[in-house]
C-alpha cells in the first residue's frame, strides 16, 4: 500500500522509470528501500513480493556501499527502477574499481560458519533467490547488478 | 541497557523485544550487543519487526553463538511470515526456532 494508503490504479504505471543517487552511507539504504516499495506497489506486486523486492535491494546496495565503493565520501551508489508493463527492471551501480566475480552460490548457516565466526555473506545469494533474474557486469569503473522481477500470481 | 531492544526477564527467561522495525546495517550494532547478556532460555521477539537484511541476520547470528558457547536456548517469536521464509532459506530456523508466546507461561510468575 502506498504511503498515503490510497492503492495504486496500475493501469496508470505502463512504461516509467525512477533514478536515485545515494551518498555511500547506509542511512541511504533505507531511502532506496523506501523507494522500491512505493515502486513495487505501484506496480501490483503483492505484499510478499515487495518484500522480495526489498531485500533484494537492500542486499545489492549494501554491497554497493561496502564492497564497491567502500564506503568512500563522494562515490555515490546509482539507482534506477524501470517499470515495464509486469516486468520492474532494477540497476544498482557503485563507482568502485570492479570486481572479477560475485559469489551467488548457496550460504547457510552451519556449525561450521558458527564455529569460525563467518557470520557475513548472505547477501548475494539471497538476491539470487528472490529475483526473477540477476545480471553482473563489471569493469575498472564500476560495478552494475541488474536486477528483474515480474508481476505475477502468488501460490 | 539499549534502547533498541527491550527486556524482560522471568526466572531463567529472558525475552528481548527488538524494538527497531529494521534489522539492518543500521541498528544491527546496537542489537548484537545484547547477545552479551543472555539467559539460559533467550527469546527475541520480532513484533515489532518488518524488514531483516542480511546485515541484520549477521547480528542475530551472535545470538546464535553466543547461546551456543554458554549451552543456553535461543528461540524467535512473532517473526512474520517472510521473515520465516529468509529464515529457512539461510537455515536459521535450525538454531533458532520458533515460539510461541504462550509456550512462555509456564516460566511466568504467578
Amino acid at each position: 500500500m502506498p504511503v498515503d494508503g490510497r492503492p495504486y490504479n496500475v493501469e496508470e504505471v505502463r512504461m516509467e522509470r525512477v533514478e536515485l543517487n545515494i551518498p555511500s552511507n547506509p542511512v541511504f539504504e533505507r531511502v532506496v528501500r523506501a523507494s522500491a516499495a512505493e515502486v513495487g506497489n505501484a506496480i501490483g506486486f503483492s505484499e510478499a513480493r515487495v518484500e522480495d523486492l526489498k531485500l533484494a535491494i537492500s542486499e545489492a546496495v549494501n554491497n554497493a556501499i561496502d564492497h564497491g565503493n567502500r564506503r568512500e565520501a563522494g562515490k555515490l551508489v546509482a539507482v534506477v527502477f524501470e517499470i515495464d508493463g509486469e516486468k520492474l527492471e532494477i540497476r544498482i551501480s557503485d563507482q568502485g574499481e570492479g570486481i572479477e566475480r560475485l559469489d551467488t552460490s548457496r550460504r547457510v548457516v552451519d556449525e561450521q560458519s558458527l564455529e569460525s565466526g563467518q557470520l557475513r555473506g548472505f547477501g548475494m545469494y539471497l538476491i539470487s533467490e528472490l529475483v526473477d533474474d540477476l545480471e553482473v557486469s563489471s569493469s575498472h569503473r564500476g560495478t552494475m547488478l541488474t536486477l528483474r522481477l515480474y508481476r505475477r500470481e502468488e501460490p | 541497557m539499549s534502547e533498541i531492544i527491550l527486556r524482560e526477564e522471568f526466572g531463567d527467561v529472558a525475552v528481548l523485544h527488538i524494538a527497531s522495525t529494521s534489522v539492518d546495517a543500521i541498528s544491527a550494532a546496537a542489537i548484537a550487543t545484547e547477545c552479551q547478556e543472555m539467559r539460559p532460555i533467550t527469546v527475541l521477539d520480532f513484533s515489532e519487526v518488518s524488514f531483516i537484511n542480511s546485515a541484520g541476520i549477521s547480528a542475530l547470528l551472535k545470538f546464535v553463538v553466543s547461546a551456543r558457547k554458554s549451552g543456553y536456548k535461543l528461540f524467535a517469536m512473532n517473526v512474520s511470515p517472510h521473515h520465516q521464509k529468509i529464515f529457512k532459506m539461510v537455515e536459521m530456523s535450525r538454531f533458532m526456532p520458533l515460539i510461541e508466546a504462550h509456550d512462555l507461561a509456564a516460566y511466568r510468575p504467578c
